[in-house]
Order: C-alpha cells, then structure tokens, then sequence
C-alpha cells in the first residue's frame, strides 16, 4: 500500500518538469555558485583593489608608489587626479576596496600614510597596511633603516658625527642594493607555511556548503511535496481513504519514503558535483556519507510533513513553511558560515537540523572523524525525522475525528 | 451477500458537537441491492452522519453496525464500504487507469485480482475508453464516473455516494444514473446523499428526510408523494418574462408560487386538468399569457418543499 502511495509522488515528479529540475538542478547549481563564491575566499586569491594618492612627492614616495603598482597581490593604480578626495569617492563607489594616501615623505617622521576604507570591507584596512609595510621591507629598506636610526638614536644614544657618517654609508648601500633589485632582508622568510595534511584549497569551506545547501533544498522540496497532504483533504482524496479500512497510514509512510529517496536523490547530485569538480572525497566514505544522508533526509521528510500537517491550508503551510526555511537557514548555517556567528547564535544553531546536517558532513568529508563522532547527530537528524512523521499520523487522526 | 441481511444498521444515532445536538436519534436500515437516498436542507446532520457510518467519529448514543461490525472500533469492517466523496477525489497528474491501481492498492487489492478490478470498475463505469487520460483532460462527468470507479475497486457491498451529480450536465447525470444503476443491479447497496430531488426521485428506492437531525419521513417516492398529497396534481404555469407587480398579485391570488427564479409558477391542485383549464382562463381573463400550462404527479420537489416548511409543533 505504501508502494503505491510512492509511486503517485515518483509520478507526479517525473511529469513535471519545471520540479523535477527545481529538485535536482537547481541544488547543485546553488551550490557550485556558493563553492565557487566562497572557496576563493580563504584569502590566497583575494587581491585587493587600492587607490593610491601620493601628496608628499618625493622620491621615497614615489618608490614606495612604484613597488605597491607591481605588486602581484594588489590591483593598484594612481588616482586621477591624484588627491585625497579622488580616493575617498572611489572608495565611497565601491571602485576600490581601499585607499592610501602618502601625506608625507615616508622618510621622514611622523605618520607619513593615511588609509581610507569602507567599514563594511573590515579586511581592506589591515591588508592595505601589511601591503605597504611588505613594499616598504623589501623595496625600500634603506628608509625602513633611516627611519629606525633617526628614532633609535635620540631615545637610546645620540649618534657621533663619525657613527652618524657609517650610518649614512650603510643607507647608501641598502639603498644601492634595493634599487639594484637585491633587498636585503624578505619579510616571508620569517615564516614558514604548513597547511592542514590532506587539505585542498578551500574543500573545508566547500564541504561546508554541500552541507548547508543539501539540507536547505532538503526542506524546500520536502515542504513542497508534503504540501500534497494538504491538497488530498481538499480534493475528498483523504475522506476517501479514511473510509476504507486501511485508513491513511499508508499514504503519510509512501510519502515519508518518497521524501527520503527525493532529499536523498538531491544530495547525491550535489556530493557528485562536489566529489568531480571539487575533488570532494566523498567515494572514499561512501557508507557514512549515505548514512548521514539518509539521517538528514529523513529528518527533512518528517520535519516537512510534521509542520504541514498542522496547517488547514495551503496558504498557512507555505507562509509557516518559508518563514521556518528562511530562519531555520539563518540560524543553522546555510546562508552565513556559522564560524562567523557570535557564539551564542552558534549555540541556538544546534536547534535547527541544518547546523547538524552541515556539522556531520563536515566532521565526516572534510575531519576524517570516526563513525563514533557521528552517531550523535544521525540519532539527533533521525529522531526529529520520526517526530515529524508522528506529528503527522496524530494529526490525521484528528482530522479522522 | 447470499442472504437479505442488511448491510447497515443505523440504531438511535445521536450525536453533539458541545452542546449542539445534530443527530437525534436516527434509525437507518439498507438492504444488498437497494438505493436510498438521504435528504435534506443544509445542516440536517447528513454529513455527520456519513461520517459516524464511515468510522469517522464515535457517535454520543445510538449504535451503528457496518456488515455487522462497528466501523469506528473495528476499522477492517470498513473493507466493505466504499465512499465517493463530493469532490473529485482523484490524482488530477495520473491517467484512468492509474488513479484505479492507486486507489485499488491503498484497498487492498494486488496482483491480478487488482487488474480485474481495474477492467470491472472501468466497465461498470463506462470510462474504459478513457483508460490512459490523464484525470485532467476528462470532462466533468468521466472525472464523476471515475471518482466512482475508484470507490468500488475492492468490491464493496455498500457505496456512500456524495452528491455525485453536482457540476454536471444533463447528459453526464443521465449516465451517471446508469452506472448506479447498473452497480445496485451487481447487488451492491447504494446510500446516496444529494440536493438532486429529481435524481433521487428516480434512482432510489427510498428516500429518507433529515431535518434539524431527525429524520422526519422516510419510504419509496411513490408512497410518500402519494401519502403526502393524495389526489392532488401539481399545476405548472411558464411564463415567457417575468411579471411585473400586479401579474404578481394575479399569479400569488390563483394560489400559485414562484419555483426557485424562474418564470414557472405552480400550485397543487386535486382538480387536475379540468381545474388547469379553469386556471388558464382565469389567467388570460386578468391579461396573463401563459407560454404552458402543464399537468404532472407532484415529485419530491414538492414533498421537499412540504418538509421544510413542517414546523416539528405543529
């Protein structure tokens, strides 16, 4: 009997085509635009934009102006015409991330650049300052030099006439050096880089996003389907199967199963896409990545039904259902990563199904976690899964009244 | 059904939503084979009492019995009742034939046995030739006789039918008419709830008037009209326009009355032809000009009437 509950939904998706791509296109279309947005902004290829402005005109500046232009992790260019308020309006425009604007000689005392940035762009301001200070170390040392023994020097010792003459020497040459091409000191070989062993560029934050769009498709299709429950009552469909004998047990579990296999169907679409374009190594946990699919799709399917269910109308289930996607979404992760939420809406996150959905797949595909780390949030998905369809069948029993 | 045992059994049904009382007492027998229709004015107590023989609420007092059994707490009595509710029913997206597999499925019926029923029920139902339609694409009487395919799939000894004729032409409920027909003739037993007095007037074997949650009078058409009205006649006048006030008058002091808002107007009348005759005259003589006059059994329209004007006083 549930059989053929499932095979009127497998129909009514295979003959509608508009659904049936809005079922398996579009997550995976959502969710290439989301890796792709997102992916590249770990920061390595961020290359900032920035308005330069030189009032000092003096050959310091001029260097200094020269060095960030060919900078490879910048996209900068003189303002035109070079003053202050060019730069501030091409950054108020948004044409520029950020603007510099060299006050005074940078060989000189005293607080030589101003740097003009929009709040909303929090990271232009440091990138900016680090840019300048990177082409300051590596093509200009000479004034780095300068300027530290010009400050140096009256704080702890007065120079002699024949120290300040050695000294002079020594900026001569560093100056030779720099200019010849051969800086003395690089900045980046303070540091050594060691990524995460087995990391791929950005496949965290991609991981991230299959999660958050999985689920999110999940309850969209899932409230879309059991929407049906509602049109049933309406058309006599269900005072029908209430009459006969098997009452409508078996329709709400057919539409249960076919929730799963549709959400189970759209995440394999997405995971697929994940695995061939993002090298996602979902092949390689092939069984927990099912079992945690089926765990989210079933609490997607009994979630859906549970809250239509409890709606009279088609009107009251598709006004509930978009104000509890779009808030369940905002809170749970799917529309801002979650790691970029303040603590205490982290925590409110571990209401909603989303924040365990994106969790799990995250802890399964991208931490290698171990299959113990995941009963929690199967049990967590599954459970509320089972509730919903609960809700459901209690519910039909009071329409039965 | 070998023997003549009812199939349903209606004992003192009672029921109250709160304190509002909508069945008060109500006592139902339908024989295999037989059609009844149930009447009566909106907020009789006909819904709920569909209801209460459906399973669908346990009933405050009274008793109802399904095949014998209580359809409220034995639901697997309900395995012989089929009910076509008064909207289409259906899966608009899936064909005939498939809307027949589904509803015979959630009915228990598998295998070839399912395959039979499908055939019989599209037979029966004279919608074979519709069988790989999407539900759709019919017209309003094939969705009707659909929607009462899908109920007698899994052979059912008694059919709830809900207003099966609203929405339909004159022709589409002249075969509908058939297929009830043809199904009381298998020896299934038909309950027929319905605003259609004509319709019921010429399927069914009884009748039975609920009115405020009694039923108020029950038996065949032709014993009950002829009980009610005895040699009377129903006299019919059409008119060709609508009269204006002072044909009224004329019209309303001949005894006659306006039926629903048409130009027909008729009263009852024990004299028959010879007294349509004198009211033909009387009209022409005020400067009425009938477009017909004609002469006819009362039906249950009139009957109707009566039984809801009857004050349970007087």
């Amino acid at each position: 009997m549930m059989l053929a509950m499932f095979r009127v939904m497998f129909l009514a998706m295979v003959r509608d085509r508009a659904a049936l791509a809005m079922t398996f296109l579009l997550p995976p279309l959502v969710f290439v635009i989301f890796a792709t947005v997102f992916a590249g902004a770990s920061g390595e290829d961020v290359r900032l934009r920035l308005e330069i402005s030189d009032q000092a005109n003096t050959p310091a500046s001029e260097r200094l102006i020269e060095a960030l232009l060919k900078d490879p992790q910048l996209r900068a260019r003189r303002a035109n015409p070079s003053t202050p308020r060019t730069v501030r309006r091409q950054v108020r425009a948004g044409k520029a991330d950020a603007g510099l604007v060299i006050v005074s000689d940078p060989a000189a005392s005293g607080a030589p650049y101003l740097v003009i940035t929009d709040p909303t762009r929090a990271m232009a301001s440091p990138l900016t300052q680090g840019r300048v200070q990177t082409a300051l170390a590596e093509h200009l040392p000479d004034v780095m030099l300068a300027k530290t023994l010009d400050l140096a020097g009256p704080v702890y010792a007065p120079l002699s006439p024949e120290q300040k003459r050695q000294a002079k020497t020594i900026v001569g040459m560093v100056e030779a050096d720099a200019k010849a091409g051969k800086p003395p000191m690089r900045t980046q070989e303070m540091f050594t880089l060691e990524e995460i062993a087995g990391a791929k560029k950005g496949r965290g934050t991609i991981v991230y996003y299959a999660g958050a769009v999985t689920i999110l498709f999940a309850l969209f299709s899932a409230m879309h389907v059991a929407m049906t429950m509602i049109e049933e009552r309406q058309a006599g469909v269900s005072d029908r199967l209430l009459a006969g004998a098997a009452g409508m047990t078996p329709v709400i579990n057919g539409k249960f199963l076919f929730l799963i296999l549709q959400c189970g169907l759209q995440a394999t679409a997405i995971f697929l896409v994940a695995q061939v374009i993002y090298d996602v190594p979902v092949k390689a946990h092939l069984i927990p990545w099912g079992l945690t699919t089926l765990a989210s799709s079933a609490c997607a399917a009994g979630l859906a039904m549970g809250v239509v269910s409890l709606s009279r109308t088609r009107e009251q289930a598709q006004m509930v259902s978009t104000f509890l996607i779009l808030i369940l979404a905002a809170v749970g992760g799917s529309m801002v990563p979650r790691f970029l939420m303040p603590p205490w809406l982290q925590s409110l996150g571990w209401f909603t199904p989303h924040a365990w959905v994106i969790e799990t797949y995250q802890a399964l595909l991208w931490r290698d976690a171990e299959w113990q780390a995941l009963y929690p949030a199967w049990g967590v998905l599954i459970g509320v899964g089972l509730a919903g369809l609960m809700i459901a069948h209690l519910t039909t029993r009071l329409v039965r009244r | 059904m070998t023997d003549n045992r009812p199939i349903l059994n209606v004992w003192n049904a009672e029921h109250a939503y709160g304190s509002r009382k909508v069945l008060r007492g109500i006592d139902l027998v339908l024989k295999p084979g037989e059609i009844y229709a149930l009447l009566g004015p909106n907020g009789a107590g006909k819904t709920t009492l569909i209801h209460a023989i459906c399973g669908r609420l346990r009933l405050t007092g009274g008793e109802v019995a399904l095949d014998g059994k209580d359809p409220w707490s034995t639901p697997v009595c309900r395995a012989s009742l089929g009910l076509v509710p008064q909207e289409i029913a259906l899966y608009r997206h899936l064909t005939v034939r498939e809307n027949l597999e589904t509803f015979g499925r959630l009915a228990g019926v598998k295998g070839k046995a399912l395959k039979g029923a499908v055939n019989l029920a599209m037979n029966l139902t004279r919608v074979i030739d519709r069988e790989h339609v999407p539900i759709r694409h019919l017209s309003g009487g094939y969705q009707r006789r659909v929607n009462i395919a899908c109920a007698i799939l899994h052979k059912p000894q008694l059919l709830i039918l809900d207003e099966p004729t609203v929405g339909v032409d004159i022709d589409a409920r002249e075969a509908l008419d058939g297929v009830i027909r043809d199904l009381r003739d298998t020896g299934v037993s038909v309950l027929l709830v319905t605003h259609d007095l004509d319709q019921a007037g010429t399927l069914a074997d009884r009748v039975g008037f609920m009115r405020e949650g009694r039923k108020v009078l029950e038996g065949s058409p032709r014993h009950l009209i002829s009980q009610a009205f005895g040699e009377e006649m129903e006299i019919l006048v059409q008119l060709s326009e609508d009269p204006d006030t002072g044909e009224e008058i004329v019209l309303s002091g001949a005894g006659l009355e306006r039926r629903g808002a048409t130009n027909l107007w008729s009263r009852l009348d024990a004299g028959g032809y010879a007294a349509a005759a004198r009211l033909d005259a009387a009209l022409r003589a005020s400067g009425l000009h009938p477009r017909e006059i004609r002469v006819r059994q009362p039906s249950l329209q009139n009957l109707f009437t009566l039984v809801a004007d009857w004050q349970p006083t007087s």
